[in-house]
């Protein structure tokens, strides 16, 4: 059998004294769609980004496509795993276009015609096409995620991670964000995804992981993380989550 | 005569002297200008890179850094550019300035862009890393190009010191504005308001005009809709 797509084995982090991550360990296969939640502070954010090596890890081991991440050339190793921020962190001083083709030209050596019309296709891709031109200060929260979102696809990744990408968008604008992203899965990109959105989870996710205080606490398909969880922390979390963003 | 009548031409005798030596003067002021251009020149030359370590650097460079910036900040230019030309022995006069101020203006440049590379949001250089760029690519794409253009105030102020402390370029025999009023004053001595009135005017002129010119270019490349 191939190797996963990705494989955590084992994964232990912490900074300073404090134990972030415990013992984590899951696989992901090509295609799938993985949602981590967990309350805050459970080592969600810290293991996405182990898996880039933005942070490094203590113990254990992270393989893509069955290699060592650790064997890895970092900047090799980013360049097939795309990341998806919080805070979006698009290149304050590059319009949305130049913020996709500045990865394409310095890191994949496009030229600049060629990298100019693969972040144009990119962009319209994403609904915008018409803001191509716009800093990012000129765009609204959910057009910059999806600009942030065309940038890290448009380098072609393996492997998309998602660091809570709705967190810091206004209600009204999260389903553009979450649309986009369920597109993206129908086409079968694989994504390991840190959202409260539900909806999205239930829809979408192969599998949802219950992480807590560092410890992946539960693991499975939604409608088994849903409707019959194994664990009582699980079950408590996942409603009250489900109150509170269920939508969409 | 009037007695007042008589002070009144001396002192329209000494504006008249000023007058008649205004090329002496021009000279001066271009020596002044291009001894801050080429000083401002070597700070940013020296002072960019020494602004990169001391925010990105690692132990050792920022160790080598950090120590030779806090020593050429707490030294009086006046000691700089006495040991660049006595002990040094680098001349002419002018280049033995320029390093002087220059090297100078590198200590207090690095400061500048140091805080203004601090100043750009951590997330920028992460998401430049995750993209797969190289540290020394995202500093050059991603920080820098903002943390220049935050730089800009705090230059505006290096600049204007810069020009106003060519005058100090004197204490080595330079002929630029301070000299020459010097050399006018000895000449006419009843004059002394008038010639340092020239020279502080024209030395305000010019810092006056640069840090106009300055703030036209902060707008210039201003991040639309941005506010930095």
């Amino acid at each position: 059998m191939a190797d996963p797509l990705l494989d955590v084995d084992d994964v232990h982090q912490s900074y300073g004294d404090e134990q972030v991550l415990e013992g984590i360990t899951f696989e992901m296969e090509r295609q799938d769609v993985k949602v981590l939640v967990g309350p805050s502070g459970s080592g969600k954010s810290t293991m996405l980004r182990c898996v880039n090596r933005l942070t490094d890890i203590d113990d254990g081991d992270i393989r893509l496509d069955g290699e060592s991440v650790y064997d890895m050339d970092a900047d090799d190793l980013r360049r097939q795993v795309g990341m998806v921020f919080q805070d979006f962190n698009l290149f304050a001083h590059l319009t949305a276009i130049e913020n996709v083709t500045l990865g394409l030209k310095r890191v994949l050596g496009l030229s600049e015609r060629e990298a100019t019309e693969k972040a144009a296709w990119q962009l319209e891709q994403v609904g915008l096409r018409e803001q191509a031109n716009s800093y990012p200060a000129e765009l609204s929260g959910g057009q910059k995620q999806r600009v942030g979102i065309a940038r890290a696809l448009a380098m072609d990744p393996k492997l998309m991670l998602f660091d809570e990408p709705t967190s810091a968008l206004d209600p009204e604008l999260i389903g553009e964000v979450l649309e986009v992203m369920r597109e993206l899965a129908d086409e079968g990109m694989t994504m390991l995804v840190v959202t409260h959105e539900m909806g999205f989870a239930k829809q979408a996710a192969t599998d949802v992981l219950f992480l807590d205080d560092g410890k992946l606490v539960e693991q499975g398909p939604p409608e088994q993380l849903f409707e019959n969880p194994e664990n009582e922390r699980t079950a408590a979390f996942l409603s009250r989550l489900t109150q509170l963003h269920g939508g969409q | 005569m009037d007695p007042t009548q008589l002070v009144l031409q001396a002192e329209l005798g000494d504006w008249e002297f000023v007058w008649r030596q205004r090329q002496f003067f021009v000279d001066g002021t271009v020596l002044a200008v291009k001894l801050t251009f080429f000083s401002i020149l070597l700070g940013f030359v020296l002072g960019l890179p020494a602004g990169v370590v001391e925010a990105y650097g690692g132990t050792y460079s920022k160790g080598v850094v950090r120590p030779v910036g806090v020593v050429v900040r707490g030294t009086p230019i006046l000691v700089i550019i006495s040991l660049t030309y006595f002990a040094g022995g680098i001349s002419p006069a002018f280049t033995a300035a320029t390093i002087a101020l220059g090297v100078r203006s590198a200590a207090y440049q690095s400061q500048i862009f140091r805080g203004a590379i601090e100043s750009v949001e951590s997330g920028q250089m992460e998401a430049a890393r995750a993209v797969g760029l190289s540290k020394l690519d995202a500093i050059r794409h991603v920080v820098l190009p903002q943390a220049l253009r935050r730089s800009v105030p705090g230059f505006q102020n290096e600049f204007t010191i810069v020009l106003k402390d060519t005058s100090i370029a004197y204490a080595i025999g330079v002929a630029e504005l301070l000299k020459r009023s010097y050399d006018l004053f000895s000449i006419q001595t009843t004059a002394a308001l008038e010639v340092f009135l020239a020279a502080s005017l024209i030395y305000f002129v010019l810092t006056f005009s640069v840090n106009r010119g300055i703030e036209r270019l902060h707008n210039y490349v201003a991040i639309p809709g941005g506010n930095h």
